[in-house]
């Protein structure tokens, strides 16, 4: 309970300094927090195996990338809001969602489960239990996957592309012309 | 088509469609006279037939049926085009084609130099074949559709000269008067459907007998007919369109308004005879109306001084006479007042078609006088009409009228309800016809001319092609009546003959003496109109005749007694109250609410677009709010059930 | 143990939170982060439903850690396409704020 209490807040912390501060490093930084947390309350469920790759994938890999195209994008932070309206509205939809979604989380009391059950049948979300069911009930969508990762890698390496420059015939005699001249040059000294 | 000669008549309305047809398509390209004689030879062949087919239907007693094809075979009814010819419908056909071709000759004369020659005979053949499938109809439905091609076609001639506007403006006047008769007819074709359970006409008659004498059913559908007759027959209170109908070229009217359509309700009654004689009520109805249109129409005709409104009124006024013949019973008498008025007043319409063309138009009778000097064909002939309308003895008029009074004043059908003061009314009407038709003649033909200078100079009496028709008509006025002399004392050959065809009704016949007695009344009463038209109108021959009646009496009679105001204070006055609120509803109302609509179309499409921003937190907000919505309702519907 | 409603509470308040920060957020990389913030909530109610399911049989229990290891997959996937789109943004615009980008006009 105690821990539930203190994961918790660390996440919501982490969550609000996403939304709220300023910098993009610092908020990059804070959702690296909240991931980190979530891993842990993964951890409580009895998905050991998932909180690991959370941490791996999200935290290393996922955050890592994010925090290159900051710097290397050498982002600034935001300056003045153009419809300030669009901030109270949001912060209403907001409001208005959590609190129908807490409601309706409410309104649903489930038996809680008995813990030593639980332990037994998910064994800690152990590797093999979920392999089994994704190489067999979820075949299709493991493939799918894999086709949705090889999709995006081709995708984000040709979008990084630059232009390559077009050769025209008169950029191939200019080229021949200055690589004459440099000759020339060389020559000459 | 059957070897019988008689079935041959049914191609008689073909060839009159076929004429039509002709001079419809091609009239045009057609120089005159063709198209004259095109439709004059269409019709002569179609009398021809009708005569060959009346004189080898000899003594039978059954008509003859010829079915053409089926039109309407669904349950219950098996409605079929087909004819049946018997001696009512032989007799009407030599009518309609006999005076029809003399008229058509007359016409070729008289729309001379008219641009619409074609059209005129095209309509004019029209007309003929439609008159001819009413009376050859076994049906009444088919029957229908002749009523209403003839009610089309009187349309299409009384509008003729559609340039100027009182002329269609009268045409759409007979025309709706007419709708109210023929919803009487319509709503009789329901009820005699669901009395019968047939249409065919031969059928009905046949099975009124089951009826109960004086039975509501008969009576209901008796006075519907009625009702429908009395639209095409110009009867009180629908007889106000053909005074007007006179707008149209004098041979339509001739042929039309007097000899032909008109007579259709006399037909349609006769044709019903036997349901009529077994309703005293419907008979009453009958007569009565006729009766009382008889009287208002003379005394109406007293004040005109249009040369064709006189006739117009006149005409009204016998069809009255006619009507009161079929509602006592005698129903031969009836038809044979409409073969003796046809060949008569038909006479008379054209001899004023004569007198109109040859004074370039005038039609004022107050404008005329003393043209027997100047037309002499014309006028004796008119004389002969006026004598044989007036009843003079041994005339055809005289053995018609008086036939209809001596039924009238012995009916049994009808004696209990006032049979012997319809006698009285009718003495009194025959008495005003002698002297109002002696005003016609006296004021157009004898006298001192009082034609104006421009009538002067054009006065001519009208050329062969229409007098010899006027000769012609003339020789059957004086003639035809004796084909129905009175029974008591002389042999009597068309009443036997149609009565086959018809309905026998029993008569109270007064003895020998009584009836030479009716016919001396009769005859007195005709004299004594005339001498009254002679003193009136001719013994002032040194002064100038200048009664024309200007009282407050003679007004109210020449605006027909004031049926028009009366229609247009009733019906017309609302209607168009009507029409003008719907229009000021459309306008203000309908118009401007769409025009409105338009706008807050706009209004609303520019609205809308405010919506797109092109910023994309804005659809992001729109999405996220959606997406909440239906997420809530669904987890919160889902969670409580 | 605290029930499974606090965990989806938890998630609630985080999906929630990501979506003001989507609102909120003018440059194009801090909406990316708050859309990974979106993802892990979701992530998270799956985890614990799946602790909830468990108790009835295996299947449904593993099958929610399951679709959390495939979404961590598709979001990786997503992070390196979105991130490569901002990078060629960028190198046209040099800014990455979201208004300036207003061309998606209907």
């Amino acid at each position: 309970m105690v821990t539930f209490a203190i994961l918790a807040s660390v996440a919501v912390i982490g969550a609000l300094g996403v939304v709220l501060l300023r910098q993009p490093i610092h908020a990059a930084l804070s959702l690296v927090g909240t991931l980190l947390t979530l891993a842990v309350l993964f951890v409580t469920l009895q998905a050991h195996f998932l909180a690991a790759i959370q941490v791996i994938v999200y935290g290393g890999a996922i955050m890592v990338l994010f925090l290159f195209v900051i710097m290397l994008l050498n982002i600034e932070h935001e300056r003045k809001e153009v419809q300030p309206w669009l901030r109270w509205a949001a912060y209403g939809v907001g409001l208005v969602a959590a609190t129908g979604l807490i409601v309706g989380a409410m309104l649903d009391p489930r038996q809680a489960p008995d813990h030593a059950v639980v332990r037994d049948t998910l064994q800690g979300g152990h590797p093999r239990l979920i392999a089994e069911v994704l190489y067999g009930e979820f075949m299709l969508a493991f493939q799918l996957v894999g086709v949705l990762l090889l999709t995006g890698m081709v995708g984000a390496v040709a979008l990084v592309q630059r232009p390559r420059p077009q050769r025209t015939s008169a950029m191939i005699d200019e080229r021949r012309k200055e690589r004459a001249s440099d000759a020339l040059e060389a020559g000459g000294r | 088509m059957t070897g019988d000669p008689v079935s041959w008549a049914a191609l008689a309305p073909f060839l009159a469609l076929a004429g039509a047809l002709v001079n419809g398509l091609f009239g045009a390209r057609l120089r005159e006279p063709l198209p004259g004689v095109i439709a004059s030879v269409a019709v002569g062949a179609a009398f021809v037939l009708s005569l060959v087919a009346f004189a080898t239907f000899g003594e039978r007693d059954a008509g003859v049926g010829v079915r053409l094809w089926e039109f309407m075979p669904v349950a219950g009814l098996d409605l079929a085009v087909a004819f049946h010819l018997d001696q009512l419908s032989l007799l009407m056909m030599l009518i309609i084609t006999g005076v029809g071709a003399l008229i058509h000759v007359y016409s070729i004369g008289y729309m001379h130099g008219d641009d619409g020659y074609a059209r005129y005979f095209s309509a004019l053949n029209l007309f003929v074949a439609a008159m001819l499938v009413l009376v050859m109809a076994d049906s009444y439905p088919l029957l229908f559709v002749g009523w209403e091609g003839v009610g089309v076609c009187s349309f299409l001639l009384i509008g003729f000269w559609y340039r100027q506007k009182q002329n269609p403006d009268a045409a759409r006047k007979a025309f709706i008067v007419n709708r109210i008769g023929d919803a009487g007819f319509l709503v009789a074709m329901f009820l005699i459907y669901r009395t019968f359970g047939t249409l065919t006409i031969s059928e009905v008659n046949g099975a009124v007998g089951g009826f109960a004498f004086g039975a509501a059913a008969l009576t209901g559908i008796g006075v519907l007919l009625m009702v429908a007759a009395a639209g095409k027959s110009a009867q009180l209170p629908l007889h106000v369109w053909l005074p007007d109908a006179m707008a149209g070229p004098t041979p339509v009217s001739a042929l039309i308004h007097a000899a032909t359509m008109v007579t259709a309700g006399v037909y349609l009654i006769a044709r019903s005879a036997p349901l009529f004689a077994a309703s005293p009520d419907a008979s009453a109805v009958v007569a009565w109306v006729g009766g009382i249109t008889a009287l208002a129409a003379a005394i109406v005709a007293f004040a005109q001084t249009d040369i064709k409104k006189i006739l117009a009124y006149s005409t009204i006024s016998q069809l009255g006479f006619m009507f009161v013949a079929v509602g006592v019973g005698a129903y031969w008498v009836g038809i044979f007042h409409v073969l003796t008025h046809a060949c008569f007043k038909g006479l008379l319409f054209l001899t004023s078609g004569s007198v109109i063309h040859g004074l370039g138009g005038e039609q004022d009778v107050r404008r005329m006088g003393g043209l027997r000097r100047l037309m002499p064909v014309t006028a004796a002939t008119a004389l002969v009409g006026t004598l044989a309308i007036a009843g003079v003895p041994l005339l055809s008029g005289f053995f018609s009228k008086d036939a209809i009074l001596l039924y009238t004043f012995s009916s049994t059908l009808l004696a209990d309800h006032g049979s012997l003061v319809l006698y009285g009314l009718l003495l009194v009407t025959a008495f005003m016809t002698a002297a109002y038709m002696g005003r016609w003649y006296l004021l157009v033909f004898e006298g001192e001319p009082r034609l104006t200078a421009e009538s002067r100079a054009k006065v001519h009496e009208s050329p062969r092609v229409m007098t010899v028709p006027l000769v012609v008509l003339a020789a059957l006025s004086v003639l035809i009546g004796y084909v129905g002399l009175p029974s008591f004392a002389f042999p009597n050959l068309i009443a036997p003959w149609l009565q086959a065809a018809t309905a026998s009704v029993p008569f109270d016949y007064p003895p020998v003496w009584a009836e030479w007695l009716l016919i001396g009344v009769a005859v007195l009463v005709a004299a004594g109109g005339l001498a009254l038209a002679w003193w009136v109108y001719a013994l002032q021959s040194g002064r100038p005749v200048t009664r024309f009646g200007s009282g407050r009496l003679a007004a109210f009679a020449r605006n027909g007694l004031g049926f028009d105001a009366l229609y247009r204070s009733a019906v017309v006055g609302p209607s168009e109250g009507t029409a003008a609120g719907l229009a000021l509803l459309d306008r203000d109302v309908l118009d401007r609410g769409l025009a409105a609509s338009v706008t807050t179309a706009g209004f609303l499409a520019r609205a809308i677009t405010l919506l797109q921003t092109g910023y994309v937190r804005n659809y992001a907000l729109a999405m996220l709010a959606g997406a909440v919505i239906l997420v809530l309702v669904v987890v919160i519907a889902g969670v409580r059930a | 143990m605290v029930g499974t409603e606090a965990y989806v509470t938890l998630s609630a308040v985080l999906f929630t939170i990501g979506a003001v920060g989507v609102l909120t957020r003018r440059s194009a990389i801090m909406i990316f982060l708050c859309v990974e913030l979106m993802l892990n909530a979701a992530n998270l109610a799956l985890v614990a439903y799946a602790y909830q399911w468990a108790g009835t049989g295996l299947l449904t229990g593993i099958s929610g850690q399951t679709a959390v290891f495939i979404i961590l997959a598709v979001a990786a996937a997503e992070v390196a396409i979105g991130l490569g789109i901002l990078v060629a943004i960028f190198r046209n615009r040099a800014s990455t704020d979201v208004d300036a980008l207003s061309e998606v006009r209907l």
